[in-house]
């Protein structure tokens, strides 16, 4: 059940909260912690991955969301990290697989350009670069992005993605490399 | 098959903290000349700067925000977690009397024909017949109070069983 699911008798009848964040893995406290070390580099990681900021927001409070109700003890917080991009990256193979209301807007690339301040050629060439990345990224295979951005974007090992990904470790290095040559030949014909 | 390189983690490294190409001497005279690590700059750069830009305009919902909608969709999910299995006990208690109100009735039903044959058994025996009579007077009076008084059990129980644990 999403938050959106929500109905206003079910808020209604919630007198306490407190006791549902008993059955939490953490306590406020440290979520909040947490939650300010991860949030961003998780959602432009459900963003650059479904390429829909709007997307990228709701599966952002669902990843934590299942991450508090997992109630999994983590040895340290780089493991603690790895599974939340686990549950993200299943979150996002699930929206992968219902059917689709409307095509990826990639509209964060293209927004920017139109956002961007006409006096500053920086500005104009970044949000054509990554208007051209949005491209080359939607014409990979799921995985290979998948791949690519945890690889490059989050700088996770191998061990790391095959983890969060559910690989066989050994593949990574291959399947690695696979993917990044043909990114670099997409971004070398401007994602088109 | 993989083509590698072993500058790959120097190139990975400049990339990563901002070196990249300025401060890097001979290694972009390498990344120039070779393949594998011209790839890797192509793609390292491009996604790195990306989730740099990502990182810098997300906007997701504070820490406060996000934990207190999960504390709400949790306690919603225990209270539709714990209704669930009342629903279940009033399905059982439903049946339960269906049963007991049949059982009752098949009873009834035969101890009419014991009320009989005792009767019979009255006549023959005449020198005890006032007792048995009297006997037989008790049960047909008394016999549906009790059974209304069961009947009445089997349906409040379950209804006090669930206002007991509806206020929890």
């Amino acid at each position: 059940m999403a938050w959106r699911d929500l109905t206003v008798s079910d808020v209604d009848q919630l007198s306490s909260t407190e006791e549902a964040a008993a059955s939490f893995a953490m306590t406020e406290d440290a979520f909040r912690a947490f939650y300010d070390r991860t949030a961003r580099s998780v959602w432009g990681y459900l963003s650059r991955l479904t390429g829909d900021p709007a997307m990228a927001d709701d599966l952002l409070q669902e990843a934590y969301y299942r991450f508090l109700r997992a109630n999994v003890s983590h040895e340290s917080d780089a493991h603690r990290r790895n599974y939340l991009f686990r549950i993200a990256t299943n979150l996002v193979r699930d929206m992968r697989r219902r059917p689709r209301v409307a095509e990826s807007p990639l509209a964060d690339g293209i927004g920017n350009i139109e956002h961007a301040d006409p006096q500053s050629a920086d500005a104009a060439n970044g949000a054509v670069r990554r208007l051209d990345l949005a491209r080359s990224m939607a014409r990979l295979k799921p995985r290979e992005r998948d791949l690519l951005w945890l690889a490059y974007a989050q700088g996770s090992s191998h061990k790391e993605i095959a983890e969060t990904l559910g690989l066989k470790a050994a593949s990574i290095k291959l399947l690695l490399f696979r993917a990044r040559r043909r990114l670099a030949g997409l971004l070398r014909e401007g994602g088109r | 098959m993989i083509a590698e390189c072993v500058r790959e983690a120097d190139v990975l490294e400049a990339v990563a903290f901002g070196r990249w190409p300025d401060r890097c001497g001979d290694l972009a005279a390498h990344v120039a000349s070779c393949e594998v690590c011209s790839d890797l700059v192509e793609v390292a750069r491009a996604l790195h700067d990306d989730r740099a830009w990502l990182c810098r305009e997300a906007q997701p919902p504070s820490a406060g925000m996000v934990w207190w909608r999960a504390t709400i969709r949790a306690r919603a999910e225990a209270a539709r977690t714990a209704a669930r299995p009342i629903s279940v006990l009033q399905g059982i208690a439903g049946a339960c009397f269906v049963g007991a109100a049949a059982g009752i009735a098949t009873v009834a039903w035969h101890s009419i024909h014991w009320m009989d044959r005792i009767g019979e058994l009255a006549v023959s025996l005449e020198s005890r017949r006032a007792d048995i009579a009297s006997a037989s007077t008790f049960a047909a009076g008394h016999g549906l109070p009790i059974l209304i008084a069961v009947a009445a059990g089997l349906v409040l129980a379950p209804l006090a069983l669930y206002i007991t644990l509806a206020d929890d």
